[in-house]
């Protein structure tokens, strides 16, 4: 990192015309970013981070949003260039030629009717000469550099043949076609796997180096960021709240909601009863304005730890138990090769001789990479997919060959809370109404009257308010959402839940709130969990045992601690070192190597 | 792919022999005479008996059924002899005893009651006028839907749009038959002398010294009769979708690698949002084909739904069966085709069977 400044942004503002009024999503935002350097912008979703990031490349939607005041100088090669002022065509020139971006989702963020080849070359084509055949091999050049398996069949594969992290890599490499001076990542890790989001990470680190550029890596997670950034900008609300390098933010910081974001994030080392949430820092009065709770990270997470005896004490208590639910050489395979009579030749084996014992109120944490069978196993227990064989005891009975009757009876016993609140709930339907069905169709409560007052006390339990009842999904946040379908599943009083990947879709610090919202429902109804995440950090916060799956079958299973801190399988290694863990000492020893480098 | 094929040709068969069932039994519960019709009133009662033997109409449902099928299916038996070498055409496989014969042939639909020419002679005659419509018909409708379509989406919410949507909310309202006959009205016979339109008018007709001549302009009014409710389905089709790939993150991609308005929108949006617009597209060119009776009828246009038409008026049954047997095999072939475009425009589709 030289001193020369790359990108100065100065107060930039950013609104957005909108039905309920004009909205600030970026308001009066400054910052400089220098040559060779790597800025994370970090904040929870509505921070106005990736508004930021889309008013750099002016491709805010229009309407409804505007840049309506600010400057963005860009220093590029020969001169300086306010990108505010110039006219689109002239703007076209900087996209993707010096600026350019990767997005949160690989998996739509590529056309998928041309392959990746044709994509990545019509960048090239578009802003430098160079012939078909030239761009062609430059493509190559860039898939090898990328790291990507077999370039040569990726040219001509389209989208959907690749996996996740393939197609990012695919976007990264159209990305650095042009070799441009800055590069913005707007969450390009969010939505992968932790394994793959190493691996991703560690390139971005590579190729900036090779080509000598900028980098403005936008996230939810400190912990990512921790793990890229030189220097760190803490947005809420449309402001930056807080920035310095990032050594400084992890030691010291100052805002009380940069410390809610670190404290946040589950701790892999320590066990804790609950996680720290922003409001435990900061809280609002009813005019808006931010009251501050002076309080530092150490002493937040110190209230809420668990001491190992504690946990002792609790687990001699469950596994003393008999089991409620036996899984045993449970079995579902999917067809995934017909003749042509139909008969089925070969197997994807998604689940394949799995068993385990879950024990009344415990949380059984089942973690892998995407792929590995853990959401198929899951749905598979409650018979929302096929068992191919295996048995299933839910208190002694094997739920695989109840009859339907019996089944209907034992749904209301069992329930699961989906991954994606934002598809999970009918737009068309109230919450209220929502949760008030699965009531209605197994005749809990004698009337609706009833049901309603029921529906209000779970509206107040998962925190939101009884006057909820007649709204539709959209009014509400991912994580309000998430607490609708909690609620939901609580209103058949069931006793067993399985949370499939239900906060991954959600902020850290949205996450928290509901992870928190799980355990204390825990503690008051005594409900035992299967908790099935891809991420072990908040797997190893959940449960008390653990198990790893990996290609359908078990790799390791024991208690939560004791897998974290020493792991048997290479396996679970892995996933373990892939975990982003915003270590101080870990941010310390990356500056340190950095200035070494520097140095030499 | 080519399993897909197979597949898809096997259960269209199915459909087609269910197709058949079902036409022949409804025709034979109709309380009408084939024999008498074909004879006229006047005809004594010895030659009315004599054709309906000659019909096969002394025999049981079931071996009548039987016989139908025999004469419907490219391979068959017949017992040989010059007549019936006439009758179907046939040419000799081998034999399979007592004179009769394992056969090919075309498949035989009878023949008309009324001028006892053979319905396949009657039908392959009307059939290129109605595709050759159905061809004009369907292009137009292409052409003008997807043109105001993706104009109506890319200038979402302005009155242009909001004009073009109305329009086509009429347009979808009315049926052929009304625009039809009001278009016949207003070009073809108001304001005739400056169009120079005719009223109703067959692809061919017989000019001043009897010669039969082409007359193409006779397809316009028949084939913008037949267009208005694809055109306005279409224009709805494009819009929803076009306004649906422009909101894809990969649309965003595309600009934010610097292509222009124009490349984005030509290039990365429709080629992805004509998908279901074509897949429609030939869906409903195979209702024009088989939809276009009220339109022929209405403009003496003589093509196949003409022909059946006429031939429902007089009960010539041969006739109205062999259109709807017809009819019914060009549909299943066009959805056959697009099934197989359906995975050739989107390579997420793949044709595994």
């Amino acid at each position: 990192m030289d001193n020369k400044i790359l990108l100065e942004v100065k107060n930039l503002e950013t609104h957005f015309k909108t039905e309920e009024g004009l909205v600030k999503a970026v308001n009066d935002v400054s910052f400089d970013l220098y040559r060779g350097e790597t800025i994370g912008i970090v904040g929870e979703s509505g921070s106005g981070k990736s508004v930021t990031s889309l008013s750099i490349m002016r491709l805010i939607p229009d309407p409804p949003g505007k840049i309506v005041g600010g400057q963005l100088i860009y220093h590029g090669k020969d001169k300086a260039v306010d990108l505010v002022k110039i006219d689109e065509e002239e703007m076209r020139n900087f996209r993707g030629n010096e600026i350019a971006m990767i997005f949160q989702e690989p998996m739509t963020s590529l056309n998928p009717v041309f392959t990746c080849g044709d994509q990545v070359m019509e960048a090239i084509t578009l802003h430098q000469k160079k012939s078909k055949e030239e761009a062609r091999q430059l493509t190559l050049d860039l898939f090898e550099k990328v790291e990507l398996p077999t370039p040569e069949r990726i040219l001509t594969a389209y989208p959907h043949q690749l996996s996740g992290g393939q197609k990012q890599r695919v976007m990264i490499a159209m990305a650095m076609s042009c070799n441009p001076d800055i590069l913005i990542a707007d969450e390009p890790t969010t939505a992968l796997d932790v394994t793959v989001q190493k691996t991703i990470l560690q390139l971005m680190e590579d190729l900036k180096k090779k080509i000598d550029a900028s980098i403005i890596f936008i996230t939810h997670d400190l912990g990512v960021i921790a793990e890229i950034a030189d220097r760190v900008i803490v947005m809420y609300r449309g402001n930056i709240v807080e920035q310095g390098s990032v050594l400084e933010i992890f030691r010291n910081p100052k805002h009380p909601y940069t410390k809610g974001l670190l404290a946040c994030r589950p701790p892999l080392g320590k066990r804790l009863s609950k996680l720290p949430t922003v409001a435990d820092f900061m809280s609002e009065d009813d005019d808006g304005n931010m009251i501050e709770i002076d309080a530092s990270v150490e002493e937040m997470i110190q209230k809420v730890i668990i001491k190992p005896e504690e946990t002792k004490a609790r687990h001699k208590k469950l596994y003393d138990q008999t089991p409620v639910l036996e899984v045993k050489n449970l079995r579902t395979w999917f067809p995934s090769k017909k003749n042509f009579f139909g008969k089925v030749t070969d197997w994807v084996k998604a689940v394949d001789d799995v068993s385990f014992d879950v024990y009344p109120g415990e949380t059984l944490g089942l973690v892998g990479e995407s792929g590995c069978g853990k959401t198929t196993l899951g749905r598979t227990i409650l018979r929302l997919a096929p068992a191919r064989d295996g048995e299933v005891l839910f208190k002694g009975r094997d739920i695989l060959t109840l009859a339907k009757a019996d089944m209907m009876e034992l749904r209301k016993e069992m329930q699961i809370i989906f991954q994606d609140p934002y598809s999970s709930l009918n737009p068309r339907i109230t919450i209220g109404n929502a949760i008030m069905e699965p009531m209605q169709v197994h005749g809990v409560l004698g009337n609706d009257n009833e049901r309603k007052e029921r529906v209000v006390e779970l509206l107040e339990t998962v925190s939101l308010h009884g006057h909820h009842f007649n709204r539709y999904p959209h009014e509400f946040s991912g994580g309000q959402r998430q607490r609708i379908c909690i609620a939901r599943a609580l209103a058949l009083n069931p006793k067993f839940i399985i949370c499939d990947e239900s906060v991954s879709a959600l902020d850290v610090s949205v996450q928290a709130q509901v992870l928190n919202l799980l355990i204390d429902l825990r503690e008051q109804f005594q409900f035992t969990y299967i908790f099935i995440s891809h991420d072990l950090s908040v797997v190893k916060f959940m449960s008390d045992r653990m198990v790893v799956m990996k290609s359908g079958k078990i790799e390791e299973m024991g208690d939560a601690d004791e897998i974290y801190n020493s792991p048997e399988r290479a396996y679970t290694q892995k996933l373990i070192s892939a975990i982003p863990k915003g270590e101080l000492s870990d941010i310390e020893a990356r500056a340190a190597r950095n200035n070494a480098q520097s140095g030499s | 792919m080519i399993q897909f094929i197979v597949k898809k040709l096997v259960s269209g068969f199915a459909a087609l022999l269910g197709v058949v069932v079902l036409v022949f039994f409804l025709f034979n519960v109709i309380p009408v005479d084939p024999a008498r019709l074909t004879m006229g009133q006047r005809a004594d009662v010895a030659s009315v008996e004599a054709v309906r033997k000659d019909l096969g109409l002394d025999k049981p449902p079931v071996t009548r059924f039987l016989y139908y099928l025999n004469d419907l299916s490219p391979l068959s038996f017949y017992k040989d002899s010059p007549e019936a070498a006439e009758k179907y055409g046939y040419s000799k496989l081998f034999s399979v005893g007592s004179g009769n014969y394992l056969v090919m042939k075309t498949p035989y639909l009878g023949f008309s009651y009324q001028d006892r020419r053979k319905v396949s002679d009657i039908l392959i005659t009307a059939l290129p006028k109605t595709i050759l419509l159905g061809i004009i018909a369907i292009t137009f409708a292409s052409i003008v839907g997807i043109f105001l379509g993706v104009i109506a989406a890319i200038r979402q919410f302005s009155f242009l749009d909001n004009s073009i949507l109305v329009t086509s909310i009429l347009g979808i309202s009315q049926p052929s038959y009304f625009s039809g006959i009001v278009l016949a009205l207003i070009f073809g016979d108001l304001l005739a002398d400056y169009t120079g339109l005719n009223y109703t008018g067959n692809l061919y007709e017989l000019n001043d010294y009897g010669d039969e001549v082409l007359v193409l302009k006779n397809l316009i009014l028949p084939a913008i009769a037949l267009g208005i409710r694809p055109i306005s389905i279409f224009v709805q089709l494009t819009r929803s979708s076009v306004l649906d790939v422009l909101s894809q993150d990969y649309v965003r991609t595309a600009k934010a690698k610097g292509l222009s308005y124009y490349v984005t929108l030509f290039k990365h949006v429709l080629r992805n949002a004509l998908n279901p617009v074509i897949t429609a597209i030939s869906g409903w060119f195979a209702s024009i084909l088989a939809g276009s009776y009220f339109i022929e009828y209405i403009f003496n246009y003589k093509g196949l739904g003409y022909e059946t038409i006429k031939a429902l008026e007089s009960f010539n049954f041969p006739v109205v069966m062999g259109s709807v047997l017809f009819t019914a095999s060009l549909f299943i072939l066009v959805n056959i085709f697009v099934d197989i475009l359906y995975g050739l425009l989107d390579p997420r589709i793949s044709l595994k069977a």
